[in-house]
C-alpha cells in the first residue's frame, strides 16, 4: 500500500505545544529509572552534604549566638538592667522599687544586685572579682546561677558569713582562669572580702559553674551581710535585675517600667552584653562570609556535576536535536534533572540534619568559654536556604544546558 | 491544504551552486564547492566517494543539519537555507529521518521508546505506542522492545534506528554509511530494508556508502571529489 502524501511543510508552522512538553519529563524518568544508580546517589548526596555544610555553619553560628544571648541573660544581666540614674551611686528605696517592677505586666522577677566595691583574700592570694550582694530568694527568679552549682549549695537569705564564688575564682586544676583564681578554693573553707579599710570573713558555702566564663568570675554575698558590714547599704542598691515572661519583651516592658519609674535608667541585656555583643556581632559576619563561600561551593559542585553531565551527554544531545527534538526541550531536561537532584539532595541533607545531626549535638555539644553550644535552627532562615540552594542549583543547571544547545548539531554529534 | 510533492519525477529537495568551506584554525578547507543538484520524490540517491570528499557535508546540507556558506536548498520550492533554525527543528521532525552511522540511540531507552521519541514531540505516549511496536516488527524486532541498546546487537540497533526515522513518517530517509559498523548479514538485512522502503513505500531515500554493491541498490548514484560532483548515473 502506498503512504498518502504529506501536508506541505510551509503550511505547518512550528508552535509550541503541550504534548511536547512531556519530553523532558518522560527523559528524565527513564534517566533516574535506567541511569547508574550509584551515579545518581553519589550526586545527590554530594547535593545533601553541599546543603548540610551550608545549613550547618550557620546553625552553629546562631547557635553560639543564642547560647551566649541566653548565658547573658541567665547569669549576669537578666533581660533587663535598671542602673542608677545619672549623676546618683545607687538606686534608693530599693524594696520599694522591686515592689514596683514586680507588679508590672511581663515581669516574672526582679532582684537587686549591689555591686560591692572589694577585693576577695584566700590564703595568701589577692583577686578583684565582680563580687555582688543579693537577695537570694529573689535572685532565684532572675538567674539560674543557684541551678549552676557543682560544690556546696547556694546562699538562702538568713546568710551573713557565707559566699559563693564562680569556678573561674576558686581554680584548681583544669580551670580555663586557674592563673588569676584561688588555685583549688574549696567548700567550706574561708575567704576574706576586704573592703576598703573593712575585713570580714566568710565561709565558701558553694562553687557554680555556668560555663560562661565572665559569669563564672562573679562571687555573691547576701544583701543582709552587707548591710551589717556596712549599714550605709541597706535599701540601696545599683543594679535591678528584671526576668522578663520571653525573650523579646524587653520593649514593651521597658516601656511600663518607664511610665511607673520615670526616672530609672533601664537598659536590655543586649546593651547589657558588652563584650559579648561584639563577639556575636563578629560570629554573625564570620557565618555570613561563611555563607557565601557555601553559596559559591555548592553552586560550582552543582555546575560542575551538570557540567561533566552534559559533556558526556553530548553526542546523545546532538542526535536529538538531529532528529528534531526542540532546544528547549533538550536543555529542559537537564535543568529539570538538576531542580530533582538539588530538591532530593535538599529533602535528604534536611532529614539527615534534623534526624541525626540536630539530635547528635544536643547530647554532645560544643564545649566554648560561652558555654554549651548546640546547634540552632533558624527556620526561616533554613527554608530561605533551602530555596536558594534549589536556585543556585537550576541556574547551575540551565547555564552549561542552555549553552550545550546552542552548538551546532554536528559540533554535539562529533562531541567538537 | 496542498501536499508535499504528490507525484513521482516532483522535486523534493533542490540544491544549487551550495558552497561550504570549514575553518580549522587559520586555514580554510572547502567541503563543498558549488554543488547542484536535484532529488525527486521516490529516488534512491546514493552518494560515493574518498574521505573528504565531502559527502557527508553535502547530506548534513540536505538533511538541514548545517547551513551553507552559500547557494541555496530548496526543500519542496522553500529555501531553507532562510529558514529560523525553530523552522528548521520543525522541518526535521515530521519530513525527514535520520540513521547514522553510529547508530545514535539513547542508552536510556528501550528499543521501543527510542523509536517513539519523535513521535512523542506531536502526539500522546499511548498513540505513538502501538506504531512504534509495528515499526520494530517491520525491521524485524518483535519481541526487542524492551531491551535497552547494550542489549543489542549493532545490526539490531541500527534497525531500531531506522524504525526511529520511520515513525513520523518522513518524505526523505537520510542515511550516512549506516552498514559501516556492521557485519555482512546484518549490513545485507538493512540494505533490504532500505530498498523495501523505497519501493514499496515510495519513500526517497538518501545514502552515503563505500561500498559498490550497496550503491547499486539506488536508482542515482552521484560521486564526490573535492567537493564538487564528478560523476553522476541514473538507471
Amino acid at each position: 500500500m502506498k503512504r498518502k502524501s504529506k501536508p506541505r511543510p510551509r503550511d505547518e508552522e512550528p508552535k509550541i505545544s503541550i504534548i511536547e512538553r512531556k519530553i523532558p519529563f518522560f527523559l528524565i524518568s527513564r534517566h533516574i529509572l535506567r541511569g547508574n544508580k550509584w551515579t545518581l546517589c553519589l550526586v545527590i548526596l554530594l547535593m545533601a552534604v553541599a546543603f548540610i555544610n551550608l545549613v550547618f555553619i550557620n546553625s552553629l553560628f546562631n547557635g553560639i549566638v543564642e547560647s551566649s544571648d541566653n548565658q547573658v541573660i541567665n547569669t549576669t544581666s537578666g533581660n533587663i538592667t535598671m542602673q542608677q540614674s545619672p549623676g546618683k551611686e545607687f538606686i534608693d528605696n530599693a524594696s520599694g522599687v522591686l515592689a514596683q517592677i514586680r507588679k508590672t505586666p511581663r515581669v516574672v522577677g526582679a532582684s537587686s544586685r549591689t555591686v560591692v566595691p572589694a577585693s576577695l583574700l584566700y590564703k595568701n592570694l589577692q583577686g578583684t572579682y565582680q563580687i555582688y550582694a543579693v537577695q537570694p530568694s529573689l535572685e532565684r527568679l532572675t538567674t539560674n546561677i543557684a541551678r549552676k552549682m557543682i560544690a556546696g549549695s547556694y546562699l538562702s537569705d538568713s546568710d551573713t558569713d557565707s559566699i559563693v564564688i564562680g569556678r573561674q575564682i576558686a581554680g584548681g586544676k583544669g580551670v580555663e582562669m586557674n592563673a588569676t583564681s584561688f588555685k583549688g578554693a574549696k567548700v567550706g573553707q574561708k575567704i576574706s572580702l576586704v573592703m576598703g579599710d573593712a575585713i570580714k570573713e566568710f565561709t565558701i558555702k558553694g562553687i557554680f559553674y555556668t560555663k560562661y566564663f565572665e559569669a563564672d568570675r562573679q562571687a555573691f554575698i547576701t544583701q543582709k551581710a552587707l548591710d551589717t558590714m556596712q549599714p550605709f547599704y541597706a535599701n540601696r542598691t545599683t543594679n535591678i535585675i528584671i526576668r522578663t515572661q520571653k525573650k523579646g519583651d524587653e520593649a514593651p516592658v521597658i516601656s511600663s517600667l518607664k511610665e511607673e519609674i520615670p526616672d530609672g535608667q533601664f537598659i536590655t541585656w543586649k546593651e547589657a552584653s558588652g563584650l559579648m555583643k561584639s563577639v556575636t556581632n563578629s560570629f554573625l559576619t564570620i557565618n555570613a562570609l561563611l555563607t557565601s563561600v557555601g553559596f559559591i561551593i555548592a553552586a560550582v559542585v552543582i555546575f560542575i556535576i551538570v557540567y561533566v553531565d552534559i559533556s558526556n551527554k553530548r553526542r546523545q544531545i546532538g542526535i536529538f536535536r538531529a532528529i528534531g527534538i526542540k532546544s528547549y526541550l533538550v536543555s529542559s531536561t537537564y535543568i529539570l534533572q538538576s531542580t530533582i537532584y538539588s530538591v532530593v539532595g535538599v529533602a535528604i541533607g534536611s532529614i539527615i540534619y534534623f534526624a541525626i545531626i540536630i539530635p547528635y549535638f544536643k547530647v554532645h555539644p560544643f564545649k566554648i568559654p560561652l558555654g554549651d553550644v548546640s546547634l540552632f535552627v533558624n527556620y526561616i532562615d533554613f527554608m530561605w536556604r533551602a530555596v536558594t540552594i534549589i536556585v543556585v542549583s537550576i541556574l547551575s543547571g540551565m547555564i552549561p544546558a542552555i549553552l550545550a544547545t546552542r552548538k551546532p548539531i554536528l559540533d554535539e554529534i562529533a562531541g567538537r | 491544504m496542498s501536499n508535499f510533492a504528490t507525484e513521482p519525477e516532483q522535486n523534493i529537495i533542490t540544491v544549487k551552486d551550495v558552497v561550504k568551506t570549514y575553518h580549522l584554525g587559520e586555514v580554510d578547507v572547502p567541503a563543498l564547492r558549488g554543488v547542484s543538484l536535484e532529488i525527486k520524490k521516490c529516488d534512491f540517491l546514493v552518494i560515493t566517494g574518498r574521505n573528504g570528499s565531502g559527502k557527508s557535508t553535502l547530506l548534513h546540507q540536505l538533511g538541514l543539519l548545517d547551513l551553507p556558506d552559500s547557494g541555496e536548498i530548496l526543500l519542496d520550492q522553500e529555501d531553507v537555507t532562510k529558514m529560523h533554525e525553530k523552522r528548521r527543528t520543525s522541518l526535521r521532525l515530521r519530513y525527514l529521518g535520520y540513521i547514522f552511522q553510529e547508530f545514535a540511540l539513547a542508552e536510556e531507552l528501550t528499543a521501543l521508546e527510542n523509536v517513539m521519541l519523535p513521535a512523542m514531540m506531536i502526539e500522546s505516549i499511548s498513540s505513538c505506542r502501538e506504531r512504534a511496536r509495528k515499526l520494530l516488527a517491520l525491521v524485524g524486532l518483535e519481541g526487542l522492545h524492551d531491551h535497552q541498546p547494550n542489549q543489542l546487537s549493532g545490526g539490531e540497533q541500527q534497525k531500531v534506528a531506522i524504525a526511529r526515522s520511520l515513525i513520523n513518517d518522513p518524505v526523505v530517509l537520510f542515511a550516512d554509511e549506516p552498514t559501516a559498523n556492521l557485519d555482512s548479514v546484518a549490513a545485507e538485512e538493512v540494505m533490504e530494508l532500505f530498498g523495501k522502503l523505497n519501493r514499496e513505500d515510495d519513500r526517497t531515500v538518501v545514502m552515503i556508502t563505500h561500498e559498490a554493491e550497496e550503491a547499486n541498490l539506488g536508482n542515482r548514484l552521484i560521486r564526490l571529489a573535492d567537493g564538487v560532483i564528478v560523476d553522476e548515473e541514473k538507471e
